[in-house]
């Protein structure tokens, strides 16, 4: 049965660009960038309790980084740039992490929330780089001499990179590392009575999801095509811990749930234009009244029939 | 540069420190009682300030009663908003109500652009425009009336929390809610009364600031200055909070003196975080001791 709907899943996934008009081409590519940002910051959030409220600010420096890559750089394939965004984006992550680890709770999120400032200021100062305020055109990324210059060629980039990172967290809980972050979730202090370091599995937990965040901020930048460091703001770190939450914390099938409802509605919302915020906020109210826990809780009862 | 300009500096940067605070402080009486961070405290803020103006432009009231508008449709919102919403709620996670506040944060600033208007308006003030001036420091009313309306309701605050039934009550649940209950005081009660008082507070800072930086429905994202400051004080310390916010007002007001335009909104920031990494509890929070 789960294999059967896996299956269906995924052709829809491959048979989207035949079947939709362009635009909504664009949006799934969208939906899938999200959703690598909301798999990331679950990771972090949902199994070692840290709310990041700076997510933005990664998301940030894996699109500049694969964006100048891409511009000085042209030979390198996409996917390597999309790894290297990520890497360098994970370095920055697990640098921030390491002094974060005597915070807790709000002031975690506190911290976070700085980082994001900081990096949309040194995005807008480091103009000679960045171009600042004016924004930078990203070029086709390239894959064996072969430009992904249109939607849908863009559209099957993120699929892909998404199928493998969606895979990747899905089996974590296979590893070490994941029964690590499992038994943090569960109980803090009966995991390190069980000898599992809490420091470096936090530590950890921010280089991983710093690196999936710099992944995806490099599908971004190839899927929207043009940064300006006023698109990495606060309000978006806000609409990514708002797509965990109602999609379900530590759930990835809740992230993608949550991370396609929000840009779906925001997407649909904008037709209404100065009533969007408001639809948008009681539709959040309603959700998080009548789904407590989030989508992935409320459909649970689904899945195990 | 000059001692005075010096003055002058400290001086605003204590007037914008003294708006902080008393966000700082709305968000910790309602995260005391119930243990949730409201993200729409400074959309509540913007709503409430809005409601006086508009009292004050269609009656033409003096300002004092403008005030008492505010504050008297920042109860009510704050009543309405707690008794439908987050009652409903209660058995839902922290996460669950800080998404809640979310989207009230957005509703309100929305709601406030379609009744009224998404542009700047002017606000009355109280204080003149004339400068007082002491020997060779000039210092705008303003500042001074922001300090002295805000250090004024401080004192009211710290009245009401040491010296009132309701205020021990506060205290109580804060302390230990399931202590607080046996003791008779009806937390549900406290809950209700927490939000009314902090969005009291809210509207007062709203009124006080609003010449200022004019009446807009952006005014709500000063939440994230007031939440900065409460976390550098100590999360849940009223004092704390006090002292977070002029402490951020006063860097704010004097990083741009010394340091380069383009890193001036950054600066306070890593200010904090660093802070943060001598005392990971804020300067007057303590680390709980969390027992098995």
């Amino acid at each position: 049965m789960r294999r059967w709907a896996l299956g269906a899943l995924g052709a829809g996934v491959l048979a989207w660009p035949w079947v939709a008009p362009r635009y909504f081409v664009f949006l799934a590519s969208l939906i899938l960038v999200n959703a690598v940002v909301a798999i990331g910051l679950n990771l972090l959030s949902g199994y070692t309790n840290q709310l990041s409220f700076g997510h933005a600010g990664f998301l940030a420096i894996g699109a500049y980084a694969a964006a100048l890559l891409t511009i000085h750089a042209p030979a390198i394939p996409v996917v390597v740039t999309l790894l290297l965004g990520g890497a360098i984006t994970a370095v920055v992550g697990l640098a921030f992490g390491v002094p974060c680890l005597r915070l807790g709770g709000l002031y975690l999120s506190m911290a976070t929330l700085a980082f994001g400032f900081v990096v949309a200021e040194v995005i807008l100062n480091l103009d000679a780089l960045t171009r600042g305020a004016d924004g930078l055109r990203v070029p086709a990324g390239r894959i064996a001499g072969w430009a992904l210059s249109t939607d849908t060629a863009r559209y099957y980039l993120a699929a892909a990179v998404t199928a493998v990172l969606v895979a990747g967290a899905v089996n974590l809980t296979r590893t070490r590392v994941g029964r690590a972050f499992l038994a943090i979730r569960e109980s803090e202090v009966a995991a390190q009575a069980s000898g599992v370091s809490l420091a470096a599995y936090r530590t950890a937990a921010f280089g991983v999801s710093a690196f999936y965040t710099g992944v995806a901020g490099g599908l971004f930048a190839f899927v929207v095509g043009y940064l300006s460091p006023d698109a990495f703001d606060v309000f978006l770190s806000v609409d990514f811990v708002v797509m965990i939450i109602l999609g379900g914390l530590g759930s990835v099938p809740g992230s993608i749930m949550g991370a396609a409802v929000v840009t779906v509605l925001h997407d649909w919302l904008a037709a209404f234009q100065n009533f969007r915020p408001l639809i948008f906020g009681a539709i959040l109210i309603a959700c998080m009244l009548f789904m407590p826990g989030g989508m992935a809780r409320a459909l649970r009862p689904l899945g195990r029939r | 540069m000059s001692t005075a300009t010096l003055v002058h500096v400290v001086v605003s940067g204590l007037a914008t420190g003294s708006i902080y605070a008393l966000m700082a402080l709305a968000l910790v009486i309602i995260y005391n009682a119930t243990r949730t961070l409201n993200f729409a405290q400074g959309d509540m803020l913007m709503v409430s300030t809005f409601a006086g103006w508009a009292a004050h432009r269609a009656w033409e009231l003096p300002l004092i009663v403008t005030m008492l508008v505010a504050v008297a449709a920042a109860a009510l919102l704050a009543l309405v908003i707690e008794r439908v919403i987050i009652r409903r709620s209660i058995a839902a996670t922290h996460w669950d109500v800080l998404i809640i506040t979310v989207g009230l944060s957005l509703m309100l600033r929305s709601a406030a652009g379609l009744v009224w208007t998404h542009e700047d308006q002017a606000f009355p003030s109280f204080f003149g425009d004339r400068p007082i001036t002491l020997g060779p420091v000039k210092l705008a009313p303003v500042s001074l009336g922001i300090i002295g309306g805000s250090l004024a309701l401080m004192l009211c605050l710290y009245g009401l929390f040491t010296h009132t039934r309701v205020g021990r009550a506060m205290r109580a649940v804060a302390q230990n809610q399931r202590g607080a209950r046996l003791m008779g005081i009806s937390v549900e009660r406290v809950y209700s009364l927490s939000w009314v008082l902090a969005a009291a507070v809210g509207a007062i800072a709203g009124v006080l600031v609003a010449p200022v930086t004019f009446l807009s429905t952006k005014m709500g994202i000063v939440v994230i200055n007031g939440f900065t400051a409460a976390v550098i004080g100590g999360f849940g310390s009223m004092p704390g909070a006090v002292a977070g916010g002029m402490l951020l007002g006063v860097i704010e007001n004097l990083a741009p003196l010394y340091l380069p335009s383009g890193i001036r909104y950054s600066v306070p920031f890593l200010i904090l975080v660093a802070i943060l990494l001598v005392r990971p509890a804020g300067l007057f929070g303590r680390i709980e001791q969390r027992k098995v």
